[in-house]
């Protein structure tokens, strides 16, 4: 009985305690538009953890509050990380080349952002109603 | 007060065959037209900007109406103690459930985000009779798990009493709830307060009617004898409610014809030549009211199970109809922006929306359907719902028994 | 030799000093209408109430200029189903049944102060900001289209279809009800003016006047005390932002 028991114990010890690699992410492919800028607006690691954190709240406060401060913005976000192709387009959210989707994808973790948000950076002409540029 | 009926757990038969994979086809259209929708939008719906809710709300509202009403059978007995119907108690406890069920699957599968139902059962504005009507819809169910329970253990059949009148008094509150719905929108002419106490007769025929046809099928399918005692009785309870729901209607739109402001309105619904017109005097009234009245009436058709199941059918196509003409006629006809001005734009003010349901509407309602009729054949398969006997001699012993 | 020697003639002295003051007096002129605008951290104020006034003796029939802005400025795609495509701002025709004599009116979300889609909201996703603009919240959206119901102008839209190719400042989707958000996102930015206004302005018609309706020196209040104006169905009693002239 007392084997059982502690069987079970070592196996949900582990099954949690092995699991975190998964949950950090630590092998997750990501790619990155260096290009853009040095670093991203917090380390690496706590973004991985808790970029939705960061974007939930910042909804919030621009929707309700109107507040639309650069640091956690998506389009922020986007302006840096979505870099494009060999062929010079922006690739589609539906792809693993797409900077979000590259973690997505793999992590079967599907986010709604991108049914309403834009999902590649859109380049302003300098007219004060924003136009786009594929 | 002990339930000395005799109940059972129905076998697998032929019956339950059939009436299994009727269920779970319908329940197979109700899947693949909720993917097809989840995954193209509602434009391949026939719901718009004018029409914004159409097929799958009727649906959805029918069903959840009739699982109001469908528990009345049960209140008859444990509320207002008409021992004849005890036997039906506990069926009639169990369709509630299979058809509020089925009614709100269709009502969340046509949201635009289904996939957000978590932000609607946590995130309420309690201004909104939609965030009271899910606390009543949720509190529903679990009401009538306790009902149940105290129908079913023999010790707690004393607190049948008392817990069915809180169910009675929440079924009240859960259709005024449905029927505020419209009757708290400031801008259409066409719903206003009697909106609830209209969808509360509504409920109690549509329960009834359903009921009887459940009733009908247990006799011819699992071979629960009907007795004309019964069938007596569901007569003059659709005669009843048939009248009461006529009265509510009649009244509604003589109202609204005394006032000249809503004689576009009411003409438009009642004498011009368009779809919601011709169903409201062929299909409510003519189908719906004055067809079973006629059968309910007659000398051998009132007396025979057939005749009673005839116009039960008529009466929840009837019903049906009703809700119909209801919620869509309100949506077609258009807001009047500016009293004294005939209107147009290409948002189609000023001109009545047309709104034919597609094939995709029709099946998700049907899978709410489908899911009801699951749930109930699941149901009796498993606990004793079913009574085994119906006849005169079993019903009438009801009066007889003594509180021990 | 001198440390610091000023090579400097008159002509010059003049052209270094003329540059000198247009540059540090034309960055005011050119951020004076930023500087009326909001901080980016600030939250919106319930000390403004955004308006409009639209003058409908200034449109005519033909032009939609206003509902062109509009779709361009929020990526407002034509599908060609005009009965489920979306429409922020429509121009109705309007004709008086006695003397059938016709007006056009831009009718919008009218920004009510008691705005029905808001009380029927069951997640409360719409809703009214601070500063009085009406907008859903289409992350708590579900699409349950009641508001559309609710709204006695008609001014919201579902969006019935798969949308790509959004306009970053515009976020709009599949499943969520939307309607005229003031341009939130130009008002935001500190551009306090909207797509409509703008290019009704620029089309020479000046129908369309867009401002605060609390600041007693703006340019809506003014005119609003100076000509009698109506509000739309003001027997529901919804006090609205938007006012009529011409009606």
């Amino acid at each position: 009985m007392y084997k059982r028991i502690s069987l079970k114990i070592l196996l949900t010890f582990s099954l949690v305690f092995f699991s975190g690699a998964s949950i950090t992410h630590e092998n997750m492919p990501h790619n990155i538009d260096e290009s853009a800028g040095e670093k991203c607006v917090e380390p690496t690691d706590i973004m991985r953890a808790q970029h939705h954190i960061f974007l939930t709240q910042q909804s919030h406060d621009t929707v309700v509050k109107g507040i639309r401060t650069k640091k956690y913005s998506l389009n922020n976000c986007i302006n840096c990380h979505i870099k494009p192709v060999a062929d010079g387009t922006y690739p589609s959210v539906k792809s693993e080349e797409h900077f979000c989707s590259g973690c997505h994808i793999a992590a079967a973790a599907q986010v709604e952002c991108f049914d309403c948000h834009a999902s590649k950076p859109f380049k302003k002409v300098a007219k004060k109603i924003g136009s786009l540029e594929k | 007060m002990r339930d000395k009926t005799e109940y059972m757990v129905v076998e697998f038969s032929r019956a339950i065959l059939l009436y299994g994979i009727v269920a779970l086809s319908l329940i197979g259209l109700g899947m693949f037209s909720f993917i097809t929708l989840e995954h193209e939008g509602h434009w391949l719906t026939g719901m718009n900007n004018q029409v914004v809710w159409g097929l799958p709300h009727v649906f959805a509202i029918f069903l959840i109406i009739a699982a109001s009403g469908i528990l009345n059978i049960a209140s008859i007995s444990s509320v207002f103690n008409i021992k004849i119907y005890k036997p039906l108690g506990r069926l009639s406890a169990l369709l509630a459930i299979c058809l509020l069920t089925g009614g709100l699957m269709v009502l969340v599968l046509d949201l635009g985000r289904p996939d957000r139902l978590v932000v609607a059962m946590t995130t309420f504005n309690f201004k909104s009779i939609f965030a009271w009507n899910i606390f009543l819809y949720s509190g529903f169910m679990a009401v009538i798990a306790i009902y149940l329970w105290m129908m079913f253990e023999a010790r707690y059949n004393k607190f049948v009493g008392k817990v069915g009148a809180f169910a009675f008094a929440w079924r009240i509150t859960l259709t005024t709830g449905t029927g505020s719905i419209f009757a708290f929108l400031v801008a259409k002419e066409a719903y206003g307060a009697l909106s609830a106490p209209l969808f509360i007769a509504l409920s109690l025929l549509m329960g009834t009617a359903i009921f009887y046809k459940i009733l009908f099928w247990m006799d011819r399918g699992l071979g629960v004898t009907l007795g004309s005692e019964i069938i007596s009785r569901f007569r003059k309870l659709l005669i009843y409610f048939i009248f009461t729901v006529f009265y509510i209607t009649v009244l509604a739109h003589l109202t609204s014809l005394y006032v000249t402001k809503n004689h576009d309105f009411e003409f438009f619904l009642l004498f011009s030549e368009n779809i919601y017109t011709f169903l409201f005097w062929v299909g409510q009234i003519g189908f719906g009211t004055i067809l079973p009245l006629v059968i309910l009436y007659n000398k051998k058709l009132s007396k025979s199970a057939l005749g009673i199941l005839l116009a039960s059918i008529l009466v929840i196509l009837g019903g049906f109809i009703m809700l119909y003409i209801i919620i869509i006629s309100g949506q077609a006809y258009p807001l009047d922006l500016f009293p004294g001005y005939n209107e147009s734009s290409t948002f189609y003010d000023g001109v009545i929306s047309a709104y034919t349901p597609s094939i995709y509407e029709v099946m998700l309602g049907l899978g709410g359907v489908g899911i009801s009729a699951a749930i109930y054949i699941f149901a009796i398969m498993v606990l004793d719902f079913t009574p085994t006997n119906l006849d005169d001699k079993h019903i009438l012993e009801q009066n007889q028994k003594v509180t021990p | 030799m001198k440390k610091y020697e000023l090579k400097l003639d008159r002509r010059d002295f003049l052209k270094k000093s003329s540059m000198l003051g247009v540059s540090t007096i034309a960055p005011g002129v050119f951020f004076q209408e930023l500087a009326h605008g909001r901080a980016l951290d600030e939250p919106a104020s319930s000390k403004i109430r955004w308006g409009m006034l639209i003058n409908t003796n200034q449109c005519t029939d033909e032009c939609d200029a206003c509902v062109t802005a509009c779709n361009e400025e929020h990526g407002i795609e034509d599908f060609g189903r005009p009965t489920t495509d979306t429409q922020w701002i429509r121009k109705m025709t309007l004709t008086d049944e006695l003397s059938k004599k016709s007006i056009s009116v831009p009718m919008m979300c009218q920004h009510c102060e008691n705005p029905p889609c808001v009380d029927v909201c069951p997640t409360g996703a719409s809703f009214i900001r601070d500063d009085g603009i009406v907008l859903v919240n289409k992350h708590t959206c579900i699409g349950c289209r009641y508001c559309m119901m609710s709204c006695p102008y008609k001014a919201r839209s579902f969006v019935h279809e798969n949308l790509e190719n959004q306009l970053p400042h515009a976020p709009r989707g599949k499943g969520c009800v939307e309607s005229c958000n003031l341009c939130v996102h130009k008002i935001d930015n500190g551009e306090n003016n909207t797509a409509c206004a703008e290019a009704c302005q620029k089309d020479g018609h000046q129908a369309i006047l867009f401002g605060d309706l609390n600041d007693e020196e703006s340019d809506i209040s003014k005119q609003l005390k100076k000509y009698a104006t109506k509000e739309v169905r003001s027997d529901l009693g919804l006090n609205t932002a938007v006012r009529y002239r011409g009606i």
